[in-house]
Order: C-alpha cells, then sequence, then structure tokens
C-alpha cells in the first residue's frame, strides 16, 4: 500500500517539462531507469522497517524492567539484514551506478562528440556560443543536431551556475577558473526545458533555457544564420530603432555583431528577433512583453543587471522595430 | 558500617587534591591520584581543536599548492629558510624547561619551576621578538592581497604566532600565580600551560617546515 | 530514599547549602548549574526555533502557487539562508548538546555538574550573543543571503557588496567558539566526571551518542572557521583564497565547507541517536538489543561522516577517481546507521512497548529517517546524484533526515524527560495528538518535495512558472507545513499546561534505566545525595544498588558535603581517582560573553581598534575568572 502512493503520484505527474524521469537522451534514459530499480529496493526496505514497527505495535503491552528476551535473534536480524543484506545490496548500486552507469553520463572522450557549444553562465542568462563557426552567439535558447553527441563546455564569467538539461542528461557546474564538460544527447527532435541549478544569486530562479535539438538540415541552418552579422534595419522606423540602441543606453551592455554595439554585460542580441524567449525563458519575445522589458525589467525581474530604459512612445515604437527585424 | 569499595578504592583513599595548599601537600596528593588530571583532558582538548584549524590552514597550502604551477609564484619572494628554521628550533627547545618545570612542580620544588618557566619565557619572548620584526619587514615588500600564495603564508605564520602569544601569555600569568605559591591547581595550570607548549613548539616546526619547504622542495 | 534518618537529613541539608544558587535573575546569569544552563540553552533554542520556523512558513507561502509574490527575491535570499544557519547552528545543535547533553549528561553518569561548569555557561552566553549578532544582522538589512553554504565566488564583495556575507561568516565563526567549548567539556566530562566504577562499558548509549557528536563538532569546527576566516579576509582585507584570477581556489570554499558540513549532518542527528536509544529501553522495559554495537556503531559514523563530503560536489567536475572514492565512503557510511536501526527495531519488537507519545515520536522518527536514510542510500549512485543534486528531492532527503532524525527524537525527548525536569505528568492525549499532527503534516510538507525534485523542481528559487506540473505538489507541501506548525503548537502548549496544571510525576514514572531517574524530579542542584554506585549500563534496573546508596547516605559514603565536591575518576575504567572542589556561581562568563560579543560586532563594522579593545577586556575578564582558586572558595 505504501509503496503505491508515490508510484501512483510519480506516474500521475510524468511529463513535466524538466521531469528526470520522462528521460529523452541515452544519459537521462539509464539513470531514469536506475532510479526505478533503487526505488524499488527502498520501498522493500521501507516495508521490512515499516512491518517491523507494526509488529512492535501489535506485542505492545508492558513488562518487568530490566530483562532481554529474544536478544540472540535481535543480533541475528542485527547482522544478517543491518549488516549483510545492506552490505550486499550497496556494492551492487556502487558497481553498477559509479562504475557501469557512471562510464556513460561522465565527461565524454575526446574526439567522440561531433558538436562543441559553450555554455556561459552570466548573473542571469545563459550565452551559447558556438567555437569553430564564426562567432555564433546566442542566448537562453541552444540549438543542437538530433541523434548527434553534443560537447558542452560549462564556464562562468561570474559566480558559479549549473548546466542542467534533466530530460537529456545530469547536471554539471560552471566553475570560475575551470572548464567543465558534459554530453548532450537528443533522441528526438523537441524542445527541452533546463534550468540553472546551483544558487546564483537574485534571479537565480529566472535562469533557465532551452535546448532546441533539430533535424541535422535544419541545424545547420540555423547555425550558419547565427554566425552572420545582424540584418541592416529596413524601413524608416527600424532605422530610427538603430539610432536609439546606439545612442543611448542599450549598445553599452549589449553587442550586435556588425554595429558599433560591443557591450559585454547582457546577452549577445544579433539574432535576438530568431528566439522564442526572453530574460532566461522569464517571458515569451513578443513586441508587446520586449516593449515592456526595456522600460521595466525590474518589475519582470527584480535585480537584473538592466536598468529600466527611459523611453518616450515614438522612441520605443522604433526600438522595437529594429530589434524585430534582427531575425 | 559496610565497607564500600566502588571505582576500585575506598572513598577514604581517595585524595582531595584541592585541599593542596602548600608544595609538599601538593605532591603528597598529586602523587596520590589516577591517571592524568581534569586539566590535562581539558587542553587536550583545546589542542585538538587548535590543531585541527592549523591543519586546516597547512592542507590549504599545499592545496593552493597543488593548483599552482610554479611555487612560489613568479613575482613572489622566496621565503627565508635558514634564520626561521633555526629560529624554530631554538623554540622547540623549550618543551624542556617547560617539561621540567611541570615535574619540579609534582616534586613540590616550587623554586625550580619558576625558574624553569622564566627560562623558558626568555627564549620563547626573544623568537616572538625576532619574528614579529620579521613579519613586519615581509609585509612592506609584499602583503596578503597580492596573490593566494601570500594569503595563505600570511595567514598561516600568523596564526603560528597568534599562539605563541598565547603561550607566553599563560607562562606569565603562570609565572604570577606561582609568585604566590604552588597549590594543587597551579600545579594543573603547570601541567596544562607545559602540554600547551609542547603542541605550540611541534606547530612552528610543523608551519616553518612548511612555509620553507617552497624553498626547499 | 523513603526514610532518611537524621544524620543523613543533616548531611542533604547540607548539600542543599553548599550547591544553592543566587536567587532570582542574578541566579541565572552567574549560574554555573548544568541543569539551569540547559534550561537557558532550551528556551532560547526554542525562540530561535520559532524564528527558523517562521522563516520556512514564510517561504513556504511564497511557493505556494506559481509565480507567487508575498515576498521578492532579496527577502526570498535572506529567508532561505537564515531558515537554514538557524536551524542547523541556533536550534539543533546547541538543543540538541546544549539543552538535552547540558540537562542530562552529568545526571547520566552521576556527576554533580559538567567538568568545567564555568565555561559551559560560557558556552550558553556566546551561543546567546551570536545568535542575537546574526539577527541584529538580520534585523539591520543585512542579513546573510548566499545561501548557508555561502558558495564563493557568490559570497564575495564583488557579488555581495553588503555586511551581509560579514555577517554570516563571523557569526559562523562565533557561534563555533560556543560549540567547541561544550563539546570539548562534554568529552571532558564523559571521560573524567563518571561515577566511580562506570567504565567505558557500562556508559549509557546516549552518551555514545553526544561522544560522538561532540569530537565530530570538536574536529569539524575548525574547518568551517578556517574557511569563514578565509572569506572574511578575503572580504575585508583583500585576500585571493578563493579568486583563480590570483592564484586562489573556488573549491576551496566548497571542500573546506563539507569536510565540516557532512560530519555536521551526522553530529545534527547522533545526538537523536542517543536520545532514541533512551527512550525505548525505558518505553520497552527491555535492554537495547546489541548495545556494544550500537555504541561502536554511533562513534562510527561520525568517524566515516568524515570521508564523504565530496559527495556534496559531485556537479563541481572533480576527476572521476576522487569522485569514485567518496561514492564508496558513502556506501560505507550506511552500515552504521542500519546497525542501530535494526536494533532499536528489534528492541521494540522483542520487549513488550508503551506506545507513550514519547515512543510514538521514536517510531515516527524511526520511519521518517529510514525514509530519508534510504534516499540517501540512492546517492550513492553518483550518475543520480548529479542528476538530482540541488533540486527539491535532495531538499525532502534531508529534511527527512533534519526534521525527522534529529527534530523528531527532541520532541520525544522533551515528552520523555518532561517529568524529569518539571516534577510533573504531561497531558498523555494531546501529547499523541501532536505526534499524529507533526507526523502526518511532515509527511506531507517534505514527500512531495521528492516528486518535484524529480519533476526538476530546483532548490532555492523564489518563483517557478505555472506551466511545469510543480504547483499542486508545492500547494500540499504549503498546506503541510502549516499543518506541522499547528502540531508542533499543540506540542510546546501541551508542555506548557502540564507544567502548570500536570499531575505530580514522581522520581521514575517510566521505570527508567539511567541515573537520571535515581534521583527526585526536578532533581535538586546536587544532582545525587550520594554518587550512586554503578555496576551495568543500566544502572536503576539494579536494585541492589540503588538500595547500596540509601545505606551510604546513611553512613555518609560519597556524600561529599564538604564542599562543592566532585569524584574524578580515570578515563576508560572508571577507577576512582580523586576528588575535587568545582566552582560555583561566577559573574565572568556572561561577561566574557558579552565582550566577545563586542569584539565581533566591531569586526563587522571593521574598527578593528575598538575590537581589539574589546578583545584584551576578554583576557582581563579572564584573568578575573581564574583569580579566585578552588580551594579558596
Amino acid at each position: 500500500m505504501l509503496a503505491l502512493v508515490p508510484l501512483t503520484l510519480l506516474l500521475a505527474s510524468c511529463g513535466s517539462a524538466q521531469d528526470t524521469l520522462n528521460p529523452q537522451g541515452p544519459q537521462a534514459k539509464t539513470i531514469a531507469s536506475e532510479f526505478w530499480w533503487m526505488l524499488g529496493g527502498c520501498v522493500f526496505a521501507l516495508a521490512v522497517i515499516t512491518g517491523l514497527l507494526v509488529l512492535a505495535w501489535v506485542r505492545r503491552g508492558s513488562m518487568g524492567p530490566g530483562r532481554e528476551p529474544g536478544e540472540r535473534a535481535g543480533w541475528i536480524v542485527i547482522v544478517v539484514f543491518g549488516i549483510g543484506v545492506m552490505v550486499v545490496g550497496l556494492v551492487v548500486l556502487f558497481f553498477v551506478s559509479d562504475v557501469h552507469i557512471m562510464g556513460q553520463t561522465e565527461q565524454p572522450a575526446a574526439g567522440s562528440t561531433k558538436l562543441t557549444v559553450r555554455a556561459i553562465g552570466h548573473q542571469w542568462y545563459w550565452e551559447f556560443d558556438y567555437p569553430g563557426t564564426k562567432h555564433a552567439v546566442t542566448a537562453d535558447e541552444m540549438h543542437i543536431p538530433v541523434r548527434t553527441p553534443v560537447l558542452i563546455e560549462a564556464q562562468t564569467t561570474d559566480v558559479i551556475h549549473t548546466v542542467w538539461v534533466p530530460q537529456l542528461n545530469r547536471k554539471i557546474d560552471t566553475i570560475p577558473g575551470q572548464n567543465n564538460e558534459i554530453e548532450l544527447y537528443a533522441d528526438k527532435v523537441g524542445r527541452y526545458r533546463g534550468q540553472c541549478n546551483q544558487y546564483c544569486g537574485l534571479q537565480h530562479a529566472h535562469m533557465s533555457f532551452y535546448v532546441f535539438a533539430d533535424p541535422p538540415a535544419k541545424f545547420e541552418a540555423w547555425l550558419r544564420k547565427q554566425a552572420q552579422p545582424a540584418a541592416s534595419p529596413t524601413g524608416e522606423l527600424a532605422r530610427a530603432g538603430r539610432n536609439v540602441f546606439m545612442t543611448g543606453a542599450c549598445s553599452a551592455c549589449h553587442t550586435i555583431r556588425g554595429t558599433p554595439a560591443h557591450g559585454t554585460v547582457g546577452p549577445d542580441l544579433t539574432h535576438l528577433a530568431s528566439r522564442t524567449t526572453l530574460a532566461g525563458l522569464t517571458i515569451p519575445n513578443r513586441k508587446g512583453y520586449l516593449g515592456g522589458w526595456i522600460l521595466d525589467s525590474q518589475h519582470i525581474k527584480p535585480g537584473n543587471q538592466m536598468p529600466d530604459i527611459n523611453l518616450d512612445g515614438p522612441q520605443l515604437q522604433a526600438l522595437l522595430a529594429y530589434l524585430g527585424g534582427l531575425k | 558500617m559496610t565497607d564500600y569499595i566502588f571505582g576500585g578504592r575506598r572513598e577514604g583513599e581517595v585524595p582531595r587534591t584541592h585541599e593542596g595548599r602548600n608544595p609538599r601537600d601538593v605532591s603528597h596528593l598529586a602523587s596520590q591520584r589516577l591517571g592524568v588530571p581534569v586539566a590535562w583532558w581539558g587542553i587536550a582538548m583545546l589542542v585538538a581543536s587548535e590543531a585541527t584549524l592549523m591543519f586546516t590552514f597547512i592542507g590549504t597550502y599545499y592545496y593552493l599548492r597543488s593548483k599552482t604551477p610554479v611555487w612560489p609564484p613568479v613575482g613572489d619572494p622566496e621565503p627565508h629558510v635558514v634564520v626561521p628554521l633555526i629560529l624554530a628550533g631554538v623554540l622547540a627547545t623549550t618543551s624542556l624547561p617547560m617539561q621540567l618545570a611541570s615535574m619540579a612542580a609534582r616534586a613540590g620544588r616550587l623554586v625550580a619551576t619558576r625558574r624553569l618557566i622564566v627560562l623558558a619565557l626568555i627564549v620563547q619572548c626573544g623568537y616572538i621578538s625576532y619574528e614579529m620584526w620579521d613579519y613586519q619587514h615581509e609585509l612592506q615588500t609584499t602583503t596578503p592581497s597580492h596573490d593566494a600564495y601570500e594569503s595563505i603564508y600570511y595567514v598561516l605564520l600568523g596564526a603560528d604566532h597568534g599562539h605563541v602569544w598565547i603561550g607566553i601569555l599563560l607562562n606569565v600569568w603562570l609565572l604570577a600565580k606561582l609568585g604566590r605559591g604552588l597549590t594543587m591547581y597551579r600545579l594543573n595550570a603547570t601541567i596544562a600551560v607545559t602540554w600547551y607548549w609542547h603542541f605550540v613548539n611541534l606547530l612552528t616546526l610543523f608551519v616553518i617546515g612548511t612555509l620553507t619547504s617552497a624553498t626547499l622542495l | 530514599m523513603a526514610t532518611v534518618e537524621l544524620p543523613a537529613r543533616e548531611r542533604v541539608e547540607r548539600l542543599e547549602q553548599m550547591w544553592q544558587g543566587k536567587p532570582g535573575i542574578l541566579g541565572w546569569l552567574t549560574t554555573t548549574d548544568h541543569k539551569k544552563i540547559g534550561l537557558l540553552y532550551f528556551w532560547t533554542t526554542l525562540v530561535f526555533f520559532a524564528a527558523g520556523g517562521a522563516e520556512a512558513l514564510t517561504m513556504r507561502t511564497q511557493l505556494a502557487h506559481a509565480n507567487n509574490n508575498v515576498v521578492g527575491p532579496a527577502t526570498y535570499d535572506e529567508l532561505f539562508t537564515m531558515h537554514g544557519v538557524t536551524m542547523i547552528f541556533f536550534f539543533i545543535i546547541p538543543m540538541t548538546t546544549g539543552a538535552f547533553g547540558n540537562y542530562l549528561i552529568p545526571l547520566l553518569i552521576g556527576a554533580r555538574d559538567m567538568a568545567f561548569p564555568r565555561m559551559n555557561a560560557l558556552s550558553y552566553w556566546i551561543f546567546l550573543t551570536s545568535g542575537l549578532f546574526l539577527y541584529i544582522g538580520f534585523a539591520t538589512g543585512n542579513g546573510p543571503n548566499g545561501a548557508w553554504f555561502g558558495f564563493t565566488p557568490l559570497t564575495e564583495r564583488a557579488f555581495s557588496p553588503t555586511r551581509a556575507e560579514d555577517f554570516y561568516t563571523l557569526a559562523l565563526i562565533f557561534n563555533g567558539i560556543s560549540s567547541s567549548l561544550g563539546s570539548a567539556n562534554f568529552i571532558v566530562t564523559m571521560f573524567k566526571l563518571r561515577a566511580p566504577g562506570m567504565s567505558f562499558n557500562r556508559m549509557p548509549t546516549f552518551c555514545y551518542a553526544f561522544l560522538a557528536a561532540s569530537f565530530g563538532l570538536l574536529f569539524a569546527l575548525p574547518v568551517l572557521t578556517a574557511d569563514c576566516i578565509y572569506l572574511y579576509l578575503d572580504r575585508i582585507v583583500g585576500t585571493h583564497f578563493f579568486d583563480p584570477a590570483h592564484g586562489g581556489s573556488v573549491l576551496l570554499w566548497q571542500h573546506l565547507f563539507w569536510i565540516f558540513g557532512h560530519p555536521e549532518v551526522y553530529i545534527l542527528i547522533v545526538p537523536a541517536f542517543g536520545i532514541a536509544t533512551s527512550i525505548i529501553p525505558a518505553m520497552t522495559q527491555r535492554k537495547l538489543v546489541a548495545y556494544p554495537l550500537v555504541a561502536i556503531a554511533e562513534l562510527l559514523v561520525v568517524f566515516i561522516g568524515f570521508g564523504v563530503w565530496a559527495h556534496h560536489m559531485y556537479t563541481t567536475g572533480l576527476p572521476t577517481i576522487q569522485v569514485v572514492f567518496f561514492g564508496a565512503a558513502t556506501a560505507m557510511v550506511v552500515i552504521p546507521s542500519s546497525i542501530q536501526v535494526f536494533s532499536w527495531c528489534m528492541s521494540m519488537v522483542t520487549g513488550r512497548a508503551r506506545f507513550k507519545t514519547p515512543l510514538l515520536f521514536i517510531a515516527g522518527f524511526i520511519w521518517m529517517f529510514v525514509n530519508g536514510g534510504l534516499t540517501g542510500i540512492m546517492f550513492v549512485s553518483i550518475p543520480f546524484d548529479q542528476q538530482v543534486h540541488d533540486t527539491y528531492f535532495v531538499i525532502a532527503h534531508f529534511h527527512y533526515i533534519i526534521f525527522g532524525a534529529a527534530v523528531f527524537p527532541i520532541f520525544g525527548g522533551m515528552y520523555y524527560w518532561f517529568p524529569k525536569v518539571t516534577g510533573k505528568l504531561y497531558l498523555e492525549r494531546p501529547g499523541q495528538i501532536s505526534f499524529w499532527l507533526i507526523f502526518v503534516g511532515t509527511n506531507l510538507l517534505f514527500f512531495p518535495m521528492y516528486i518535484v525534485g524529480l519533476l526538476g523542481m530546483p532548490r532555492q528559487i523564489y518563483t517557478y512558472p505555472g506551466n511545469m506540473g510543480w504547483t499542486a505538489y508545492n500547494l500540499a507541501e504549503t498546506i503541510g507545513g502549516f499543518l506541522t506548525a499547528f502540531g508542533i503548537l499543540v506540542c510546546v502548549g501541551n508542555l506548557l499546561v502540564s507544567y502548570l496544571r500536570g499531575l505530580p510525576s514522581g522520581p521514575d514514572p517510566w521505570l527508567g534505566p539511567t541515573l537520571e531517574w535515581a534521583t527526585s524530579s526536578p532533581p535538586p542542584e546536587y544532582n545525587f545525595a550520594v554518587i550512586p554506585t554503578v555496576t551495568s549500563a543500566y544502572p536503576n534496573w539494579d536494585p541492589e544498588d540503588r538500595e547500596e546508596d540509601v545505606r551510604k547516605l546513611a553512613d555518609g559514603v560519597m556524600v561529599l558535603e564538604e564542599g562543592h565536591e566532585q569524584p574524578v575518576v580515570t578515563t576508560a575504567d572508571g577507577n576512582f581517582s580523586e576528588v575535587i572542589e568545582m566552582p560555583h556561581s561566577s559573574p565572568w562568563p556572561p561577561t566574557l560573553g558579552l565582550c566577545l560579543g563586542l569584539v565581533f560586532t566591531f569586526l563587522v563594522l571593521e574598527k578593528f581598534f575598538v575590537a581589539g579593545i574589546f578583545g584584551a577586556l576578554c583576557l582581563l575578564s579572564l584573568v578575573g575568572w581564574h583569580a579566585k582558586e578552588p580551594q579558596e572558595a
């Protein structure tokens, strides 16, 4: 009975976007299936202990103090279950998980991956760049080819963050002064949610990201596009918006490749319009949300590095037109 | 009346050690108690705790060293070797007069106890005077905020000096106490302070050994 | 001791006169009585428990549904940091070692006080001052917000420019002094002040548990102190311990923190094991199954606990060989715990259990501990640990351990020893109701955390989106949180009402096995009129020995009424070594505690000269402390 409660609860909830038990990559699948085995063992062990407690309750009563009935039986149970069974179980668990399974989830062997993505943690967004291309840099939305082993190099510019895409693989920290590596492999085309998993300050809660696993051809096209400099603004309004961007506060913190804007505080905006979300998956990338973000980002994500920008209506419309064109 | 024996003795056979107020009584009562006094365990606990702290500092030193290709890092002065090692050795010899002072106190020889502690104290003060001057001097060439090597260098050395200072203060206090005669309390204090000094002397050898190893090894 | 003959009564009166403390507030300030200090610890830690609980409930309210806005991120970060620091350093440790240990250990070993009574008082005053220090920081807007583990570089000045983290480092160092002094005191007390004849193999398992916890604290705290010194220096002086750009290492902080932090977990729960091993024999009337194995297991669990720290660091990219080593050590640490669990269960099965409130809490504790322990065993699997590390799965695991395995026995112990401390019986029915409220409440609070953790909810996030499938579980947890709080209020209310209205309990309502039940309730200031005779590990179940105590009182043997006298024994065998004079009431411990508090206050304000002046005052009060020797008393 007791065992059924957690099981039903767990099964009922499968399918959430960050579900470790709905794995979509080989590593996460192994870990998930190991979890189910371990859960089985734990349920059994808990049932044994619960049984003993119930037995004690059934045998409740009173007797004179200071006796030692059943001492021998007690020793036998302790030695057989408390030591014997536990040691066997732990040895099996240790070898299966820390020798066998760990071989798959460890840092991949050099040369075993087809593509490298650098995941660079910032307070509080993710920068993804693609070494080997011409400066393909994006933020909060990583694209990888499906059914391809991809090497993730986890790094940081400030504090410790954690790269974690639970449906694909275990997590890895970004440690200052250190390069940590992990493999991501998606079995199916799809969108997988990831989230920073190491407390990293005020907006730790809003430091999520997506991994898009695309068919190889689509991925190649996306990557080629991302490597190019920004599209020039078309139309009067967008050109005015470009002006607002370059002369105002924006360019001090953001980079738009192919323009004079080279700031490094905030995310690279070269292909902003090709992304689906903003601010670490906090809001969708739509015109209204983007406008709200520019004017009042401190309300949406309090404490983030971007100040509220004071723009009048026409300036904002122009800026949005320009940013909307950065496909 | 029943003959009560518990813990191996009768109540009458056990010394009421706090009654020792003069050297002869103290010596006599001390010979009747079994094992070490409570104060010895007290100082042992302090030493265990302090040793763990200092061991952590020393561990940090080697941890940082293992993460750095050249040690001391480029740009940091090499630590002095000869003088600190000799001085640490000299300091270590004060364990001898301290131990003798302990034994003299236990034998009820108050004057000898005081003289031996004064002898140790003179050497200890000489050591710390030179080391403090040297520490000050080194701070003028480079500071703990220069790099991690200098950070741990100054913290480790400073913490060791701190221990020597505490030992010196304890000895001064002990001499003041012993100036008014010997009691069981003061005998226990002498034993405890002596053990503290054994620890400080050993610690100094370890610390100076660690710091000079940057040049030697 | 029903019929006290005339000479015996005179001796007892003389003892009473000799050990009487000062009356009123001054008596509490200057007391060195371990029982009074234990009660001071008890009430103070309850206040901190309430603070930590209020912080937890605020967080749970914020997380009750998605995108909630009860508190902002800045407050939330302070709340979870303060909650962790408070519950660990200012509730559980001082509650178990401070309150339970202080009150009970001298009673259990047949002593009249701790080995260093004034140092014992000092531990309390430092603990109180350090708690006030931390909460003054919180109240002045400098509440630590770098999580209880304070990982660098987030807590370095570059990312935490306010004084918040200075309060954190200094409060931990400050509090560490208190715990170190306390644990040293416990060790020496248990080594030297046992009743003559109580050799190590006759020491109650409760004492073994506290011995293990004390050794753990003694060797773990200096590591934390060193770590906090580094962080303080990095922040104030500009050293580079954790700065990789200048040869430092970010992971140095984590290594040192967890070298302290994992033993700390066992330090939190081992005293609770001790409480369990006291309650089970009393409530089953059966000697503990496999006593020697349990005593050794209690020591081993802390010892092995020092070798598993890096299992908190599996995701930091440590080399595989190190990670695997720590995986194996993590597996090893399970064995001493499972030995104890089966010993408790088999004692209850083979004895005849009386399921009164204390035993209910212990049964609940066993269930919660096994639950949390089993998910702990899952962390032997490094890949699984790396998957759920820092998610709510881990939160569920360690709350099952810390609330289930440390706090449940605390409640059980409160009920169990309530008659001893107050001389009154508690109300049984409300007691059982409080147990079921807390048991159901905590399971509703913590079990769903396992599930949201597996569903990918990270810890320490102040809000979460509504489409993640986490909301319902979080709401259930919040309801469980308030239910638990209600259960705790029922428990505390029961004890208060019982204190005022309870029936007299007599010295030994449970027929308890250990020496605290051999004296009156509440115990007199001198604890025992006669230092008790001990010939087994369950001395109160040896009626001949207790009868001998009565005869000894009549004969005037081992009454030791000439002063504040206390027998001292040899460490291992309990051979009678000497009789010493104990110090009694001193104004110096609170004075020194206050001076030390001012030292830390001025360190946080970076007024080093003033801090130095108060440091000198600390030394002067130490001189005053030692001015009067025992024979002059």
